[in-house]
Protein backbone atom coordinates (compact mmCIF):
# COMPACT_ATOMS: atom_id res chain seq x y z
CA UNK A 1 0.00 0.00 0.00
CA UNK A 2 3.28 2.35 0.80
CA UNK A 3 4.40 3.94 -1.98
CA UNK A 4 7.90 5.26 -1.64
CA UNK A 5 8.82 6.19 -5.53
CA UNK A 6 8.11 9.77 -4.35
CA UNK A 7 11.37 10.22 -2.16
CA UNK A 8 13.41 7.03 -3.16
CA UNK A 9 15.97 5.84 -0.39
CA UNK A 10 13.70 6.86 2.14
CA UNK A 11 11.67 4.78 4.24
CA UNK A 12 7.96 4.58 3.01
CA UNK A 13 5.91 7.03 5.45
CA UNK A 14 3.34 5.39 7.49
CA UNK A 15 -0.04 5.27 6.48
CA UNK A 16 -3.12 4.02 8.76
CA UNK A 17 -4.69 2.22 9.64
CA UNK A 18 -3.02 -1.11 10.19
CA UNK A 19 -6.08 -3.18 10.37
CA UNK A 20 -3.71 -6.65 10.00
CA UNK A 21 -2.14 -6.40 13.02
CA UNK A 22 -5.17 -6.27 15.29
CA UNK A 23 -7.64 -8.80 16.78
CA UNK A 24 -11.03 -8.44 14.34
CA UNK A 25 -13.72 -6.86 16.29
CA UNK A 26 -17.33 -6.04 15.59
CA UNK A 27 -17.20 -2.41 16.36
CA UNK A 28 -13.80 -2.98 13.79
CA UNK A 29 -16.00 -5.19 10.99
CA UNK A 30 -18.57 -2.23 11.59
CA UNK A 31 -15.93 0.21 10.91
CA UNK A 32 -14.57 -1.10 7.46
CA UNK A 33 -18.60 -1.87 6.32
CA UNK A 34 -18.80 1.67 6.94
CA UNK A 35 -16.11 2.66 4.52
CA UNK A 36 -17.24 -0.13 2.04
CA UNK A 37 -20.59 1.15 2.33
CA UNK A 38 -20.02 4.51 1.49
CA UNK A 39 -17.41 3.59 -1.20
CA UNK A 40 -20.89 1.28 -3.16
CA UNK A 41 -22.70 4.55 -2.72
CA UNK A 42 -20.46 6.28 -5.02
CA UNK A 43 -21.79 3.53 -7.39
CA UNK A 44 -25.38 4.01 -5.93
CA UNK A 45 -25.11 7.89 -6.61
CA UNK A 46 -23.86 7.57 -10.40
CA UNK A 47 -27.34 5.37 -10.77
CA UNK A 48 -29.48 7.89 -9.43
CA UNK A 49 -27.10 10.43 -12.25
CA UNK A 50 -28.61 7.91 -14.77
CA UNK A 51 -31.88 8.38 -13.43
CA UNK A 52 -32.38 11.77 -13.33
CA UNK A 53 -30.19 12.08 -16.56
CA UNK A 54 -32.60 9.91 -18.29
CA UNK A 55 -35.61 11.37 -17.07
CA UNK A 56 -34.65 14.88 -18.08
CA UNK A 57 -34.08 13.39 -21.75
CA UNK A 58 -36.81 11.73 -24.23
CA UNK A 59 -38.94 8.63 -23.07
CA UNK A 60 -36.54 6.17 -25.19
CA UNK A 61 -33.62 7.06 -22.70
CA UNK A 62 -36.12 6.76 -19.33
CA UNK A 63 -36.96 3.18 -21.31
CA UNK A 64 -33.66 1.83 -21.32
CA UNK A 65 -33.02 3.09 -17.61
CA UNK A 66 -35.80 1.37 -16.05
CA UNK A 67 -35.21 -1.25 -18.14
CA UNK A 68 -31.83 -1.91 -16.67
CA UNK A 69 -33.54 -1.16 -13.12
CA UNK A 70 -36.53 -3.36 -13.90
CA UNK A 71 -33.95 -6.61 -14.87
CA UNK A 72 -32.87 -9.42 -12.16
CA UNK A 73 -29.51 -7.50 -12.25
CA UNK A 74 -30.89 -4.21 -12.00
CA UNK A 75 -33.34 -5.35 -9.27
CA UNK A 76 -30.00 -6.90 -7.75
CA UNK A 77 -28.13 -3.26 -8.14
CA UNK A 78 -30.75 -1.57 -6.41
CA UNK A 79 -31.22 -3.80 -3.31
CA UNK A 80 -27.71 -3.72 -2.64
CA UNK A 81 -27.57 0.71 -3.52
CA UNK A 82 -30.22 0.61 -0.94
CA UNK A 83 -29.05 -1.74 1.72
CA UNK A 84 -25.62 0.44 1.25
CA UNK A 85 -27.62 3.76 2.12
CA UNK A 86 -29.52 2.11 5.06
CA UNK A 87 -26.44 0.24 6.49
CA UNK A 88 -24.49 3.35 6.07
CA UNK A 89 -27.24 5.65 7.69
CA UNK A 90 -27.66 4.16 10.70
CA UNK A 91 -23.91 3.51 10.93
CA UNK A 92 -23.35 7.01 10.44
CA UNK A 93 -26.15 7.84 13.62
CA UNK A 94 -24.10 5.45 15.63
CA UNK A 95 -20.74 7.48 14.97
CA UNK A 96 -22.51 10.80 15.45
CA UNK A 97 -23.25 9.02 18.79
CA UNK A 98 -19.85 7.93 19.53
CA UNK A 99 -18.58 11.59 18.71
CA UNK A 100 -20.67 12.78 21.34
CA UNK A 101 -18.93 10.98 23.84
CA UNK A 102 -22.20 8.10 24.49
CA UNK A 103 -22.36 4.28 24.18
CA UNK A 104 -18.57 4.16 24.29
CA UNK A 105 -18.19 1.91 27.15
CA UNK A 106 -17.72 -2.21 26.90
CA UNK A 107 -20.89 -4.12 26.27
CA UNK A 108 -22.95 -1.24 24.63
CA UNK A 109 -20.31 -0.14 21.90
CA UNK A 110 -20.44 -4.05 20.71
CA UNK A 111 -24.38 -3.65 20.89
CA UNK A 112 -24.65 -0.18 18.85
CA UNK A 113 -22.68 -1.89 16.49
CA UNK A 114 -24.60 -5.44 16.17
CA UNK A 115 -27.76 -2.98 16.39
CA UNK A 116 -26.51 -0.74 13.05
CA UNK A 117 -26.11 -4.24 11.29
CA UNK A 118 -29.45 -5.26 12.23
CA UNK A 119 -31.41 -1.91 11.78
CA UNK A 120 -29.00 -1.90 7.84
CA UNK A 121 -30.67 -4.59 6.76
CA UNK A 122 -34.47 -4.93 8.51
CA UNK A 123 -34.84 -0.83 6.73
CA UNK A 124 -33.64 -2.32 3.60
CA UNK A 125 -35.53 -5.08 3.52
CA UNK A 126 -38.66 -2.73 4.98
CA UNK A 127 -38.84 -0.50 2.06
CA UNK A 128 -38.01 -3.33 -0.36
CA UNK A 129 -41.77 -4.43 1.36
CA UNK A 130 -42.96 -1.19 0.65
CA UNK A 131 -41.67 -0.94 -2.75
CA UNK A 132 -43.54 -3.92 -4.01
CA UNK A 133 -46.78 -3.19 -2.55
CA UNK A 134 -47.18 0.19 -4.24
CA UNK A 135 -46.12 -1.06 -7.40
CA UNK B 1 13.85 29.32 8.95
CA UNK B 2 13.13 32.89 9.10
CA UNK B 3 11.15 32.94 5.55
CA UNK B 4 8.29 30.72 7.30
CA UNK B 5 7.20 32.24 10.71
CA UNK B 6 5.46 29.90 12.51
CA UNK B 7 6.53 26.61 10.50
CA UNK B 8 8.20 24.25 12.65
CA UNK B 9 9.31 22.05 9.70
CA UNK B 10 12.69 21.34 8.89
CA UNK B 11 13.56 22.93 5.38
CA UNK B 12 13.79 19.38 3.86
CA UNK B 13 10.52 18.09 5.66
CA UNK B 14 8.72 21.26 4.26
CA UNK B 15 10.46 20.48 0.69
CA UNK B 16 8.88 17.03 1.08
CA UNK B 17 5.06 18.44 1.79
CA UNK B 18 5.35 16.96 5.26
CA UNK B 19 3.10 17.62 8.06
CA UNK B 20 -0.29 18.85 7.76
CA UNK B 21 -2.25 20.14 5.17
CA UNK B 22 -3.97 22.75 7.57
CA UNK B 23 -7.52 21.91 6.12
CA UNK B 24 -8.25 19.18 8.43
CA UNK B 25 -10.58 20.65 10.81
CA UNK B 26 -12.58 22.62 7.86
CA UNK B 27 -12.93 19.36 6.47
CA UNK B 28 -14.13 17.09 9.07
CA UNK B 29 -17.01 20.13 10.05
CA UNK B 30 -18.30 19.74 6.26
CA UNK B 31 -17.77 15.81 6.12
CA UNK B 32 -20.37 16.06 9.47
CA UNK B 33 -22.38 19.17 8.55
CA UNK B 34 -23.33 17.00 5.65
CA UNK B 35 -24.06 14.11 7.49
CA UNK B 36 -26.29 15.34 9.55
CA UNK B 37 -28.17 17.22 6.74
CA UNK B 38 -28.26 13.42 5.25
CA UNK B 39 -30.25 12.08 7.95
CA UNK B 40 -33.88 13.91 7.20
CA UNK B 41 -32.48 14.34 3.67
CA UNK B 42 -32.23 10.12 2.51
CA UNK B 43 -35.63 9.48 4.21
CA UNK B 44 -37.27 11.83 1.99
CA UNK B 45 -34.96 10.73 -1.13
CA UNK B 46 -36.23 7.21 -0.05
CA UNK B 47 -39.90 8.30 0.64
CA UNK B 48 -39.40 10.34 -2.92
CA UNK B 49 -37.91 7.15 -4.56
CA UNK B 50 -40.87 4.99 -3.82
CA UNK B 51 -43.62 7.26 -4.55
CA UNK B 52 -41.71 6.80 -8.31
CA UNK B 53 -42.01 2.94 -8.12
CA UNK B 54 -44.03 2.09 -10.99
CA UNK B 55 -44.37 5.22 -12.61
CA UNK B 56 -43.52 5.74 -16.46
CA UNK B 57 -41.57 8.40 -18.29
CA UNK B 58 -44.45 11.29 -17.76
CA UNK B 59 -45.21 9.67 -14.62
CA UNK B 60 -41.52 10.12 -12.84
CA UNK B 61 -40.95 13.49 -14.72
CA UNK B 62 -44.39 15.74 -13.22
CA UNK B 63 -43.74 13.90 -9.83
CA UNK B 64 -40.01 15.33 -9.60
CA UNK B 65 -41.61 18.82 -11.19
CA UNK B 66 -43.12 19.80 -8.09
CA UNK B 67 -41.74 22.31 -5.86
CA UNK B 68 -41.03 19.98 -2.83
CA UNK B 69 -39.25 16.72 -4.58
CA UNK B 70 -37.23 19.05 -7.13
CA UNK B 71 -35.82 20.87 -4.06
CA UNK B 72 -35.50 17.67 -1.62
CA UNK B 73 -33.47 16.43 -4.60
CA UNK B 74 -31.31 18.84 -5.22
CA UNK B 75 -30.57 19.56 -1.76
CA UNK B 76 -30.12 15.21 -1.21
CA UNK B 77 -27.61 15.38 -4.49
CA UNK B 78 -26.05 18.41 -3.30
CA UNK B 79 -24.95 17.63 0.18
CA UNK B 80 -24.66 13.43 -0.82
CA UNK B 81 -22.34 14.56 -3.48
CA UNK B 82 -20.23 16.97 -1.08
CA UNK B 83 -20.16 14.05 1.62
CA UNK B 84 -18.88 11.47 -0.46
CA UNK B 85 -16.15 13.57 -1.97
CA UNK B 86 -14.91 14.07 1.49
CA UNK B 87 -15.55 10.80 2.19
CA UNK B 88 -13.34 9.08 -0.57
CA UNK B 89 -10.84 11.48 -0.11
CA UNK B 90 -9.96 10.60 3.41
CA UNK B 91 -9.85 7.00 2.38
CA UNK B 92 -7.32 7.69 -0.90
CA UNK B 93 -5.17 9.95 2.02
CA UNK B 94 -5.48 6.47 3.98
CA UNK B 95 -4.09 4.18 1.59
CA UNK B 96 -2.39 5.74 -1.38
CA UNK B 97 0.75 7.23 -0.98
CA UNK B 98 3.19 9.22 -3.63
CA UNK B 99 1.97 10.29 -7.03
CA UNK B 100 -0.83 8.05 -7.50
CA UNK B 101 -2.21 10.17 -4.02
CA UNK B 102 -2.37 13.59 -6.03
CA UNK B 103 -3.81 11.64 -9.15
CA UNK B 104 -7.00 9.94 -7.56
CA UNK B 105 -7.48 13.14 -5.24
CA UNK B 106 -7.50 14.97 -8.96
CA UNK B 107 -9.75 12.16 -10.37
CA UNK B 108 -12.10 11.56 -6.84
CA UNK B 109 -12.86 15.80 -7.12
CA UNK B 110 -13.36 16.50 -10.44
CA UNK B 111 -15.81 13.62 -10.52
CA UNK B 112 -17.85 14.31 -8.25
CA UNK B 113 -18.06 17.81 -9.30
CA UNK B 114 -19.27 16.50 -12.71
CA UNK B 115 -21.71 14.02 -11.22
CA UNK B 116 -23.21 16.91 -9.01
CA UNK B 117 -23.18 19.57 -12.23
CA UNK B 118 -24.82 16.74 -14.19
CA UNK B 119 -27.69 15.64 -11.31
CA UNK B 120 -28.25 19.33 -10.39
CA UNK B 121 -29.03 20.14 -14.59
CA UNK B 122 -30.81 17.06 -15.18
CA UNK B 123 -33.09 17.82 -11.63
CA UNK B 124 -33.62 21.65 -13.02
CA UNK B 125 -34.10 20.25 -16.65
CA UNK B 126 -36.70 18.12 -15.28
CA UNK B 127 -38.52 20.96 -13.07
CA UNK B 128 -38.56 23.83 -15.95
CA UNK B 129 -39.09 22.10 -18.90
Amino acid sequence: MASSDAHPGQRPRPLSPHLAIYKPTMTMAMSIAHRISGMALYAGVLLLAWFLIAASADASSFTVFSGFLGSFIGRIVLFLATWALFHHLVGGLRHIVWDAGYGLEKPLRDQLAWATLIAGFALTILVWIIGYAVR
Amino acid sequence: MTDHPGDLRTPLGRVRFLGSGRTGTADAWVIHLTSVALIPLSIAFVWLALTLVGKDYNGVRAELANPIPAILMLAFVIAGIVHMELGMRSIILDYIGGEARAWALVVNTCFAALLALACVYATLRIAFT
